[in-house]
């Protein structure tokens, strides 16, 4: 009998091997009973090689193990055999032996659906164990979007998730809000990336993620309390896995090229003109002769995008280990706009004894962007029928708006900066069932801005100097910092007994959270060279303009970042025979925000679940393999504030200009009154939910309904004037609730036909948003007003039984067709024949302010998205397709115009006499039909093909000839194409306000992308 | 020690650390770069700060009638201005008393209103705590005085009775105090201020510009003419002209011009340095009337309408210091004005309704809009000093020493050339009051009076009806509907508003 054929340790050997192989089976042609059989163990699911995986002759202790490259070679001496293929975490597989001598063999993965675990807050669960509302993505879902930011791979994969990109500006992070809009400040969700609390996640890289789990419901979110209320989405990286012998290498590459997903319809200069003539009569004397010009065309480009990630994992007995490099580039369609971000990433996990770990997280991310100035609106405004460049090449004038070109070639804008965010921890194991872990993370941000702007002047074609002028050159400077430090303690105690399982913990933290920043100014540089943008500490004497300039300094605590907390927490987990889950959840923190008598609050959860499926009366029904109902409550807290606003503050450096030189003489004085009885703003959600799976699993679905009432929110408000507290000043106030509510559905069918197995997938999320109080009692106003235009008129109006954000304006309900008509009804002193008829909402006869009301919600009522799998042959193609209903979208590019602007091609179908149109009223370059009102209204509803993948996987023994474990290459698109009836870039219009949500004021557009990228593993 | 020995100790001084750091003190984190106003102010330098930040507040933007001349506009010296469209359904109302109490810009001029009521009550109510020079410590407050004092003549002027505010921490709800009461504060503070600031003579040049006892009692001068008591009018107009602190610049464009910011005609004026920007000292006062398109001076809102074009007899220098017409030559910058604004614009019948053309009397010598933020706001200048004192004389039946001081304003207007504007010798005085009021409109046009002037003579219906004016309504601005929101009711709207 021949020895069982052993792995070679090297490449070098691996030749060697492959001549004994070679050898063997020559040596088995000349023995013909003796034969030897050969193949490679493949995963089904993943299509990697399976190193280590064992086979065995059936009946027999002769067996062969596979090797790097999951290649074996047994010799078998009997005429029939069966051998039998195993591997840890998959289907056993046997195979009778007939002439064959190379036997490939894929092992299916083990159904683990059920098992499947959940990383919670400080902890994990089985799935069955859960009692709360936990929605989760999985590495492969996260890496198939092209994004700077992971977040964005939520979008259209969990239910309840709303993300929406604020601008296409590279590097710009999306608006993400779980459960609709609970407050009216800060939104957003928090991160918990490996135990580390973070606003936001722009520093990852998607491919080091393993899983991202959101934690929707009270139960799931009330062991982070006081930061939970807006939802918590919970990070997990990448870690090498204790199974994993040898060091596993991944790269991923992927180029992209980004393109104007949609072109605004805007007139030609030829339009325009005509449009002109009839507004002006005589502006243009032959309209076939004026210049066309495209200012989309001149300003928006196709731009690449790079990412590469390159990274290594495994363990040794006793460290386990990621390392990766990561590298990220997004040009932007707009010159001078881009983003670059390196990441590097270290995990690790020290098992230095079977009860003490010691390990680390950490993530280190250098960024540079180029901001570009906002040149869209200009674009969008700009008279198509002036040219960009004089005959000379030198900048035109552009009337009223100035050339964005030039706007765009004298712009200089720079972020560069790092992130750094990480923790380390031990974990000691003792008494069996207790463990206690001590982790302390970093959060810490460094960013310099530079900007400069030349001294430049764009000239009127007389030679004279047009408004689009910077008299002497600028340099603005900001420096900042921030540094949040977290150190969290905890007591786990995890035992099962009998029918009982037990998993409880109890924690302590401290938080604590610094930033300082400085702005620097300077003028007059002595050249315009980037080497030269310093900033002098004096006043500089411009002769020429009779003007002093001044460097100035300013150093301010950046925002809100300036704070501490102190958290208590409890939970515990109590599963009885499987069947019944009992939760109950306890945190209670204390903010330095608050003053002393409010500081502390308390956050309890309760949650219940039922395996009904567990039952015995069940196990009759075979269709439906699983059945669970879940039922939760609990409390939620919000501190999400500026640290300042509970203190009644002093405003200084207040110049007043005395004497014959025009002497700066500084001031100080109350300002803005604080609020010192500030307390924490509590949300409390109740969620019902209820699972199945059905047909073993094939069909999975999950059902939720929720409720989310927010109250003691801390809302800026108006005060009244004669508190002194100025324009515009606002106060904050635990003055106003909000409810959320709605279903969440998420069906699944996932099933394989012979070799093609394919998955569809449907989710759907319902939102209820209403405003139940504002102000009230507070002697402070009833609605909040927002969304200002550039004019300074706002167009939304938060008030009592509307969504958030609702917009504010003029209902119309038609145009003046005739005089008759125009004196018929109520009308503003500036309407005539041909123009908007406003309607008298509050019925006195007459048009005036007291008439806007309420034209709209930018809040979708239903968001809902279906992807879709399909594989076959190695082949992979998967799509999501995303959308929303229901939402408005206020056009605020369009309505502000001092001066004569572009008009959006709708204007073609004016009103040019009774009967001609209803609906677009005579043609005007600005003044009352622009004045804000539903005609500026439009329809928000989009569905979208997200993204769609197409991938090749290459069979295990192609890549093993090139020593690699997988090859897979596939070509993508994002933002594929979007149905929508609304005109601008995108329907999409996402707001860090929640005043302002839903307001197209010109954005920088989303693109869609177009992608080729590999994924090796070696 | 044994690995596991080891944690357990390592453990134990954790769990120690933790307690120890855990106390309350963690929690307890202090306003950072900022003082809080239970600190402030508390010494000599701090009381100077206060008093200096309440002068501030006059060079805020929305000082300006919430930011823009409406005053000027509502009357018959200007028109929106600007090119047709801009502003035309916020700004544009109030030149054809269209605006609401939803209007644009109302509660601008309100807030930053009580913004400075609230600086001088921080220096009335907390200097005197304060040890420090006595005599510094009441001039300090004098100063702040006659800033509330001057801020509610504003309030009253526009509105009214509004909430009196008096201390700096006023109760949530207010009603509105009335008017009376109003005044009786306006006259407490002023006569406070004439008691105790020094005259301009008694400043050193770096103080120029601070309130001194002469602004103080030219105001009291143009609030007893605007409550119709001439008698106290005449008194403290002729406290300024006798006090022998002013006189008339000599070229009248340096009354409100560059070469006379401190100068010799200039009573009260609001300093600032040609720098874009509020917070590092200018103001857009000038820059939002300043000529609009080339030289690109600012947005040219505020434009002379014809009427008042028409108004000036031919040859009065003044028509040319009051409006800047396309092609002038000014400071060796040409105007060419802006291409999205008509140079001319017809009526219907072909009428000439309105001619680009700017204001002179916030022009600042430049071609750019910075340098126009350099502008110093006359908030009381000589001549309408002695033009109040005429109109009192002639009111108190002293036609003959009205002419004095109405000529010297005449004489200073010819510019030298004695065909022009001869010297007014009329001692009737009905017929005298209607050359004084004229003379006003010449003299102070586009400088923000002329409306008031209207109102408080009762000629604005005459004047100003063609244009809107409602009698009974238009004397007042509504109150802001925002601020009668905010008080949930507890603020009245003015009568037919």
């Amino acid at each position: 009998m021949q020895k069982i054929y052993q792995p070679p340790k090297s490449i070098r050997i691996k030749t060697t091997g492959l001549l004994i192989l070679f050898l063997t089976g020559f040596l088995a042609i000349s023995q013909a009973q003796v034969r030897t059989i050969t193949g490679v163990v493949t995963a089904a699911d993943t299509r990697e090689t399976l190193p280590g995986a064992t086979l065995l002759i059936k009946g027999t202790t002769t067996g062969a193990v596979t090797d790097l490259d999951g290649k074996y070679s047994i010799s078998v001496n009997t005429e029939k055999a069966t051998l039998v293929f195993s591997y840890v975490g998959y289907n056993t597989k046997e195979v009778e032996l007939g002439s064959q001598r190379v036997i490939d063999v894929q092992l299916e993965p083990k159904k683990t659906t059920l098992d499947e675990v959940v990383v919670i807050g400080y902890g994990s669960v089985r799935k069955s164990d859960l009692s709360g509302s936990v929605g989760s993505v999985k590495a492969e879902d996260i890496t198939k979007i092209t994004s700077l930011n992971p977040v964005q791979s939520l979008q259209g994969n969990v239910t309840g998730v709303q993300v929406t990109s604020t601008s296409g500006t590279p590097g710009e992070s999306p608006a993400v809000r779980i459960r609709g809009v609970g407050t009216f400040g800060n939104s957003n969700p928090i991160y918990v990336v490996d135990g580390v609390i973070v606003d936001d996640i722009s520093f990852l890289n998607s491919n080091d993620i393993t899983s991202m789990e959101v934690l929707k419901d009270a139960s799931a979110s009330a062991i982070y309390g006081s930061r939970g209320a807006n939802g918590v989405i919970m990070v997990t990286t990448k870690m090498g896995k204790t199974t994993e012998g040898k060091t596993v290498f991944s790269f991923s590459g992927e180029l992209g090229m980004q393109k104007l997903a949609k072109k605004i319809d805007l007139l030609s200069g030829r339009d325009f003109a005509t449009i002109s003539n009839e507004i002006k009569p005589g502006s243009f004397n032959n309209v076939d002769a004026v210049p066309n010009t495209d200012w989309q065309g001149l300003v928006f480009h196709n731009a690449p995008v790079y990412d590469f990630q390159l990274s290594a994992s495994g363990s040794s007995k006793t460290i386990q280990y990621y390392i990766s490099g990561g590298y990220f580039k997004q040009g932007g369609i707009i010159d001078k706009s881009s983003f670059e971000r390196i990441t590097l990433k270290i995990n690790n996990i020290y098992n230095l004894s079977p009860y003490v770990k010691l390990g680390n997280n950490i993530t280190f991310a250098p960024y540079s962007q180029q901001v570009a100035p906002d040149v869209t609106y200009a674009v969008y405004r700009a008279n198509p029928t002036l040219v960009p460049y004089y005959p000379d090449g030198s900048y035109a004038v552009v009337y009223n708006v100035g050339n964005p070109l030039a706007s765009l070639a004298y712009s200089n804008n720079f972020n560069k900066g790092v992130r750094g965010v990480g923790n380390i921890f031990a974990e000691v194991n003792f008494l069996k069932a207790f463990t206690f872990k001590t982790s302390y993370g970093i959060d810490a941000g460094y960013n310099h801005s530079e900007s400069f702007t030349p001294a430049y002047t764009v000239y009127n074609p007389d030679g004279t100097i047009s408004q689009q002028q910077n008299v002497m050159s600028r340099l603005g400077k900001n420096d900042n910092y921030n540094l949040t430090w977290l150190w969290e303690n905890t007591l786990n105690f995890k035992k099962e007994f009998g029918k009982h399982s037990i998993d409880a913990i109890a924690g302590y933290t401290m938080q604590n959270t610094t930033s300082d920043g400085f702005n620097l100014s300077g003028a007059n540089l002595i050249r315009d060279g980037s080497n030269f943008w310093y900033i002098q500490p004096s006043y500089i004497y411009d002769p020429a303009n009779n003007v002093n300039t001044i460097s100035s300094i300013n150093e301010s605590v950046d925002m809100d970042q300036y704070y501490s907390m102190i958290s208590y927490l409890f939970r515990v987990n109590y599963v009885f025979n499987k069947k019944y889950i009992v939760t109950a959840t306890f945190r209670s923190d204390g903010s330095s925000k608050f003053a002393q008598n409010n500081r502390y609050a308390s956050f309890p959860s309760f949650a219940l679940g039922w395996n009904v499926s567990q039952e015995s009366f069940m196990q009759n029904i075979k269709w439906l393999n699983k059945l669970k109902l879940r039922a939760s409550w609990g409390k939620l807290g919000n501190d999400k504030i500026p640290y300042w606003d509970r203190y009644a503050r002093v405003e200084s450096n207040i110049l007043a200009i005395f004497g014959v030189n025009n002497d700066p003489n500084t001031g100080a004085t109350f300002g803005i009154n604080g609020n010192p009885d500030l307390k924490w703003e509590v949300t409390t959600q109740t969620d019902l939910g209820l699972e199945f799976g059905m047909f073993d699993s094939r069909l999975t679905a999950e059902f939720d309904y929720y409720n989310k009432k927010t109250d003691d929110i801390l809302v800026l408000l108006s005060t009244p004037g004669y508190l002194g507290n100025g324009v515009g000043a606002k106060v904050r106030f635990n003055a106003a609730s909000v409810v959320n509510s709605g279903f969440e559905f998420n069906l699944g069918w996932r099933d394989q036909i012979g070799k093609v197995k394919y998955n569809i997938g449907i989710l759907g999320t319902t939102i209820h948003n209403e405003v139940l109080s504002i102000g009230g009692n507070s002697g402070v106003d009833s609605v909040l007003i927002g969304g200002y235009l550039g004019n300074g008129i706002p167009v939304t109006q938060s008030s009592v039984g509307l969504p958030i954000g609702s917009f504010y304006g003029y209902k119309t309900d038609g145009i003046f067709q005739t005089k008759d008509e125009l004196n018929a009804y109520p009308h503003d002193a500036q309407a005539g024949v041909g123009d908007l008829r406003f309607v008298d909402v509050n019925g006195d006869g007459k048009i005036d302010g007291r008439d806007r009301t309420n034209i709209g919600s930018p809040i979708p009522k239903f968001i809902f998205g279906f992807n879709f799998g399909v594989e076959v042959y190695g082949i992979d193609l998967s799509a999501n397709i995303q959308g929303q209903t229901g939402n408005k979208i206020f056009n605020a590019k369009e309505v502000v115009r001092p001066d004569p602007y572009n008009f959006e091609s709708h204007v073609l179908n004016r009103w040019t006499g009774p009967g001609s149109s209803n609906t677009e009223p005579r043609p005007s370059f600005g003044g009352y039909n622009y004045t804000p009102s539903d005609h500026f209204i439009q329809d928000g509803s989009f569905l979208r093909i997200r993204n769609v993948v197409l991938g090749y996987t290459m069979p295990a023994n192609w890549s093993n000839k090139i020593y690699m474990q997988k090859i897979r290459l596939y070509v993508k698109a994002d933002n594929l194409y979007t149905l929508t009836k609304f005109t601008g870039y995108t329907p999409e219009i996402g707001s860090g306000d929640v005043l302002s949500a839903g307001i197209d004021y010109g954005i920088y557009p989303i693109t869609a992308v177009y992608s080729i990228g590999i994924n090796l593993n070696f | 020690m044994k690995t596991q020995t080891k944690i357990y100790f390592a453990i134990l001084i954790l769990l120690t650390a933790v307690s120890f750091v855990g106390c309350k003190k963690f929690l307890d984190k202090d306003l950072q770069g900022t003082l809080t106003q239970q600190s402030f102010p508390q010494s000599p330098a701090d009381a100077l700060l206060a008093t200096n930040a309440t002068y501030e507040s006059l060079r805020e933007w929305f000082y300006n009638a919430g930011g823009y001349p409406i005053f000027d506009i509502m009357s018959d010296d200007a028109r929106k201005g600007s090119n047709p469209n801009d502003q035309a359904t916020t700004l544009g109302l109030y030149d054809v008393f269209k605006h609401t109490p939803t209007q644009d810009g109302l509660d601008r001029y309100w807030n930053a209103l009580y913004v400075g009521v609230k600086r001088a009550n921080v220096v009335i109510e907390k200097i005197p705590a304060i040890t420090m020079d006595e005599g510094l410590k009441t001039r300090y407050i004098a100063e702040a005085r006659f800033i509330r004092g001057l801020i509610y003549f504003d309030f009253v002027r526009a509105w009214g009775g509004v909430p009196l505010v008096t201390t700096t921490e006023p109760p949530l709800k207010l009603p509105r105090a009335s008017a009376e009461e109003i005044y009786t504060v306006i006259i407490g503070d002023l006569e406070f201020a004439v008691a105790n600031l020094p005259l301009k003579s008694g400043y050193q040049g770096a103080d120029l510009g601070r309130a001194t006892k002469g602004a103080a009692q030219a105001m009291l001068a143009r609030v007893y003419l605007f409550r119709h008591d001439f008698a106290n009018a005449e008194k403290y107009a002729m406290d300024v002209i006798h006090s022998n602190q002013y006189g008339l610049e000599p070229v009248f464009t340096d009354a409100n011009g560059v070469n006379g910011n401190n100068g010799i005609e200039s009573v009260f004026e609001v300093g600032a340095i040609q720098s874009e920007g509020t917070e590092s000292g200018g103001n857009q006062y000038a820059n939002t009337q300043g000529v609009r398109g080339t030289p690109n001076r600012g947005w040219g809102f505020s434009r002379p309408t014809i009427d008042l074009r028409n108004s000036f007899v031919t040859g009065d220098p003044r028509y040319k210091g009051t409006v800047i017409n396309l092609k002038d030559t000014i400071d060796d910058v040409i105007i060419l004005g802006d291409g999205s604004t008509p140079d001319i614009t017809y009526d219907d019948q072909g009428n000439i309704v309105e001619i680009e053309c700017y204001n002179r009397k916030v022009w600042v010598p430049g071609n750019n809009t910075i340098t126009q933020w350099g502008h110093h706001r006359r908030l009381i200048r000589y001549a309408d000093v002695l033009l109040m004192a005429s109109e009192a004389l002639n009111e108190n039946n002293k036609p003959a020493d009205a002419l004095i001081y109405l000529n010297q304003v005449r004489q200073r207007a010819r510019q030298g050339n004695n065909s022009i504007l001869p010297n007014i010798t009329t001692t009737n005085t009905s017929e005298l009051r209607d050359i004084i009021f004229n003379e006003r409109r010449q003299e102070l046009a586009m400088e923000g009076w002329r409306f008031w002037d209207l109102v408080r003579t009762g000629r604005a219906a005459q004047v100003l009806g063609p244009l809107g004016f409602v009698t009974g309504k238009h004397e007042l601005l509504p109150i802001p509907q925002s601020e009668i929101d905010l008080s949930q009711g507890s603020l009245v709207q003015n009568p037919n508003w």
